[in-house]
C-alpha cells in the first residue's frame, strides 16, 4: 500500500516536475509537496508525497 | 533498394499478398535487401536446398526451432520486430549448442501498413543476418485485410547444426551459474517507452551465436532469459536438471536504471526479459575462462550463483537470508501497492 | 504486527522471519488496500463495467474476484476496463471517454491523489479508507495478542505521528528497507522489555512529526469520513472516505445510486471457504486456509489475499516458507 520510490527534482513546471530516479526521468505531480530543484522526494502513484532528508537519495537507513 | 507500395499512400495493400505481379515485385525487392551468400542453393525456388555432405563429420545433429513475433511497439529503443525476430530464433539455436545455418522469414502484414516501415524492418532483419552470418534462405509474405491483424506478425524458423546438444537438464550440483551480462534491459526499455520515461536504457537485443561459440563446450546448460526473465528460465533449468539454484543478490548485474524502472512500476526485475543475454551453468573449473571470454562482449559478464543438491531457485539476499524465487505468474501488471 | 502490506513484502523478500529468534512472531495485518476492499465494492464496480461504463483502475484491483467475476474477466467479456498507473493517466483517458469512472482504493497515501483528480474533474468510486480506525479495531480484538505495531511508513508520512498516540501499545513507524524493518523490530523490543509504550519514528528521513498538512488538507476538502465495511474486519466506524456533497457530480456512488442499489440487491456475496477475512486480522495463517495452494493460487485466486502482491497468501505462496 506504500510502494514509493525516491527521486531527485530536476525540473519544475507549475504543478508538474521532472524527477530523476537513478538516471530514469519521469514526470510527477508536486501539488502535495513544496519543492525546489535538487530536492529529493518520495514518489507514490505519480505524486511526490514528502521530501526526503538527508540529501542521499539512496536512503541509507541507520544500521541495526 | 526500396520497397515500393501503393503509389498513392505508399502502403502495403491486398494485391501485394495476392500472388500476382505486384506480389512478385515486392518479394523480389525484399530478397534484394536480404541477399546473403551462403552454401544454400535454389534460394529463389519453392524451397531452399542445403547439401548435408558439406557438414563433414556424420555425428552432427540437426536442430530445428521456430518462433512467432507479435509485439507492441514494433519499433522500440534499440531495435524493432525485424531485429528481434531474427535474434530470437538465432539465439534459440545457439542456446541448444547449435550453429545456425539458415533461417526462414514469414511475414503477415496488415493492409495499409506503411512500406517505409516494412523496409526498415526488413533492413533490420538483414543487418542481423549479416552480423550473425546466418542467411535468410526462404520465406513468405501474406497481406491480410485492415483490422484483422495489428500491423505485422513475423515468424522465423531456424535450422542449426550441433556436435553436442546443450540441454536444460544438464546442470549439476557443484556448477556455478553465470550471466553473460547486464540483465533486464529489453524489458525495461519497452516499459520505459510505454510509460514515457526518459532514459538511456535501450533493448539489449542481439545475436548470441558468436559469443557462445567458443565456450559452449564448457557449459552444462544455457538459456536466454526472454519472456519471464531469469526467474522463468532458471526455474526451468532447476526443474529439468533436478537441482537447486542459489543466486547471490549482490552479484546480480542489474543497472540502477533497470532497478528504478522496475521499482517505479512495482514489477519484479527478475521477470524482466533480456533479448541479448544468456544465463548458464558451468563446471566450476572452467568458469573463470568462460567469464574472461564473455567479458569481451559485455563487461558485466560474471558468476551470479551456484548449483546445489535440492530443488527450486533461491536468492541469498544482501542480509544473508535465503528466500525462494518462484516462476513469474502470467502477464506482469504495474501496481501501486 | 506489521500492518502495511509493503512491510510484509520486505519481510518476505529478505527472509526476515527466518533470522528472527523463535519467541518473536511477526504477524501481518490488514494493510493491503486490495485485500480489505469489501466484496460489495468490487461487485459494484464490476457491475458498472458490465453495464457499459468505462472503468479505470490501478493494476492491483484487476484480478480480484468479485461475486460474479473480476474486472479482468469483465474486460474479457467486452467491458471497457483500463489499467492506469496514476490518476493523471485516468484523467487523460477521461478526455476520450467522458463517462469514465476511476476505482479509488488505498489509504491516506493514495487518497490525496484521488482527491486532486476529483478536483480536476475525475469521477470516482471511492473505496478509500483511513488506516488508524483499523488499528483500533485490531487492538479491541481479544483473540489477537498484539505486543507492538510496526506502523505504515508512507501513511504516516501523510498523517504524521500524533494520531497514533491514543493507541496504548508500543509502536514504531518503519521504512521499507530490510534494515529499516529490523531496526524497527529492535526498537519495539526495547519498548516491550521496558514495559512502556510510545510512538517512535524509525523512518525519520521521510516521516515528519506533523506529516504532510497539504495532503491532509486536500483529503479533507474532497472527502468526509463515513462508516465503512472492511473485508475481514467488518464495519469500522469513521474509517471510510466518502466523497463530499460538494463533489457529488463526480461521486459514482451518487451518480449511479439507483443502478448500484439494484446491484446490491441482485448480487449478494456468498460465503465461501476463503479465509481471507481471518488472515487479514492475523487470526489464521494462509497455509491453514483449506483453499491455499490447492485451489487458490496466484493464477487462479479465490480471494484478494492471493491476488495482491501484498496479500499474505500471495506472499506466502511466492516465498514458500523459508522460515519456520
Amino acid at each position: 500500500m506504500c510502494l514509493a520510490i525516491p527521486g531527485k527534482i530536476v525540473e519544475i513546471d507549475g504543478e508538474k516536475a521532472i524527477a530523476d530516479f537513478h538516471g530514469v526521468k519521469k514526470e510527477i505531480n508536486i501539488t502535495l509537496v513544496p519543492v525546489k530543484i535538487g530536492d529529493y522526494v518520495m514518489v507514490h502513484a505519480g505524486f511526490a508525497i514528502e521530501k526526503i532528508y538527508p540529501e542521499d537519495s539512496r536512503v541509507n537507513p541507520p544500521t541495526v | 533498394m526500396q520497397i515500393t507500395g501503393n503509389k498513392i499512400e505508399d502502403v502495403v495493400d491486398l494485391e501485394h499478398g495476392s500472388g500476382g505481379k505486384k506480389s512478385s515485385e515486392m518479394i523480389e525487392q525484399i530478397r534484394e535487401i536480404l541477399r546473403l551468400r551462403s552454401s544454400w542453393k535454389n534460394i529463389d525456388d519453392d524451397g531452399a536446398v542445403f547439401n548435408l555432405s558439406t557438414l563433414g563429420e556424420s555425428d552432427k545433429k540437426l536442430v530445428f526451432t521456430t518462433d512467432a513475433f507479435i509485439i507492441d511497439p514494433i519499433f522500440f529503443p534499440g531495435g524493432d520486430i525485424g531485429k528481434i525476430s531474427m535474434c530470437g530464433t538465432i539465439n534459440d539455436l545457439a542456446m541448444m549448442g547449435a550453429e545456425p545455418i539458415g533461417i526462414s522469414l514469414s511475414l503477415v502484414i496488415e493492409e495499409g501498413f506503411p512500406t517505409a516501415d516494412l523496409e526498415k524492418i526488413i533492413c533490420s532483419a538483414s543487418e542481423i543476418s549479416k552480423k550473425a552470418e546466418v542467411p535468410i534462405v526462404t520465406g513468405d509474405t501474406k497481406v491480410t485485410e485492415r483490422g484483422k491483424l495489428d500491423k505485422i506478425e513475423i515468424t522465423t524458423t531456424g535450422i542449426g547444426v550441433a556436435k553436442f546438444i546443450l540441454a536444460n537438464s544438464g546442470a549439476k550440483p557443484g556448477d556455478v551459474v553465470i550471466s553473460s551480462g547486464d540483465l533486464g534491459e529489453h524489458g525495461a526499455a519497452l516499459l520505459a517507452k510505454r510509460f514515457n520515461y526518459k532514459t538511456r536504457i535501450k533493448s539489449d537485443c542481439k545475436p548470441l551465436n558468436e559469443e557462445i561459440r567458443a565456450v559452449a563446450k564448457f557449459l552444462t546448460s544455457a538459456k536466454d532469459p526472454t519472456r519471464g526473465g531469469i526467474s522463468a528460465v532458471l526455474n526451468e533449468v532447476s526443474e529439468k536438471s533436478k537441482v537447486k539454484i542459489i543466486l547471490e543478490e549482490e552479484k546480480l548485474p542489474f543497472k540502477k536504471e533497470i532497478v528504478a524502472i522496475s521499482d517505479l512500476l512495482g514489477i519484479d526485475k527478475f521477470a524482466l526479459p533480456s533479448e541479448g543475454r544468456f544465463v548458464a551453468t558451468v563446471t566450476t573449473r572452467h568458469a573463470k575462462k568462460v567469464i574472461l571470454h564473455l567479458k569481451n562482449f559485455n563487461r558485466e559478464a560474471k558468476i551470479i550463483g551456484s548449483v546445489e543438491r535440492g530443488r527450486g531457485v533461491h536468492l541469498k539476499t544482501t542480509l544473508g537470508s535465503l528466500r525462494r524465487i518462484e516462476e513469474p505468474e502470467g502477464k506482469t501488471i504495474p501496481r501501486i501497492c | 504486527m506489521e500492518l502495511c502490506g509493503t512491510h510484509s513484502q520486505t519481510v518476505a523478500q529478505y527472509g526476515i522471519k527466518g533470522i528472527l529468534p523463535d519467541n518473536i512472531r511477526l504477524v501481518a495485518g490488514p494493510g493491503c488496500p486490495v485485500c480489505v476492499t469489501d466484496q460489495r465494492d468490487t461487485d459494484s464496480v464490476v457491475g458498472l463495467a458490465l453495464e457499459g461504463i468505462p472503468i479505470a483502475t490501478y493494476g492491483d484491483m484487476l484480478k480480484v474476484p468479485g461475486t460474479l467475476m473480476s474486472l479482468e474477466k469483465a474486460r474479457g467479456s467486452g467491458a471497457d476496463v483500463s489499467v492506469v498507473y496514476d490518476v493523471a493517466e485516468a484523467l487523460e483517458l477521461k478526455s476520450k471517454k467522458p463517462s469514465l469512472v476511476f476505482f479509488g482504493i488505498g489509504f491516506e497515501t493514495t487518497a490525496p491523489m484521488t482527491a486532486w483528480a476529483i478536483k480536476n474533474g475525475l469521477a470516482v468510486y471511492s473505496a478509500h479508507k483511513k488506516f488508524l480506525p483499523a488499528m483500533e479495531a485490531l487492538l479491541e480484538n481479544k483473540k489477537l495478542k498484539i505486543d507492538g505495531f510496526i506502523n505504515p511508513g508512507h501513511v504516516s508520512a501523510i498523517t504524521g505521528m500524533k494520531n497514533y498516540e491514543k493507541l496504548k501499545v508500543p509502536q514504531v513507524i518503519a521504512g521499507f528497507e530490510a534494515t529499516d524493518v529490523l531496526r524497527a523490530i529492535s526498537m519495539l523490543l526495547d519498548q516491550i522489555i521496558k514495559g512502556n509504550y510510545s510512538v517512535q519514528n524509525q523512518y525519520q528521513r521521510v516521516v515528519k512529526i506533523n506529516g504532510n498538512p497539504r495532503a491532509r488538507k486536500i483529503i479533507d476538502e474532497v472527502f468526509e469520513t463515513a462508516d465503512t465495511n472492511w473485508r475481514g474486519l467488518g464495519k469500522i466506524k469513521k474509517s471510510g472516505l466518502r466523497i463530499r456533497k460538494k463533489f457529488q457530480k463526480q461521486d459514482a456512488e451518487y451518480v449511479f445510486r439507483n443502478f448500484l442499489k439494484k446491484i446490491g440487491r441482485k448480487i449478494i456475496p456468498r460465503p465461501t471457504a476463503c479465509k481471507c477475512g481471518e488472515i487479514l486480522q492475523g487470526l489464521r495463517e494462509p497455509k491453514k486456509c483449506p483453499l491455499f495452494a490447492k485451489v487458490c493460487t496466484p493464477q487462479n485466486p479465490h480471494g484478494p489475499c492471493m491476488v495482491s502482491v501484498e496479500g499474505m497468501c500471495n506472499i506466502e505462496y511466492k516465498y514458500a516458507n523459508h522460515w519456520k
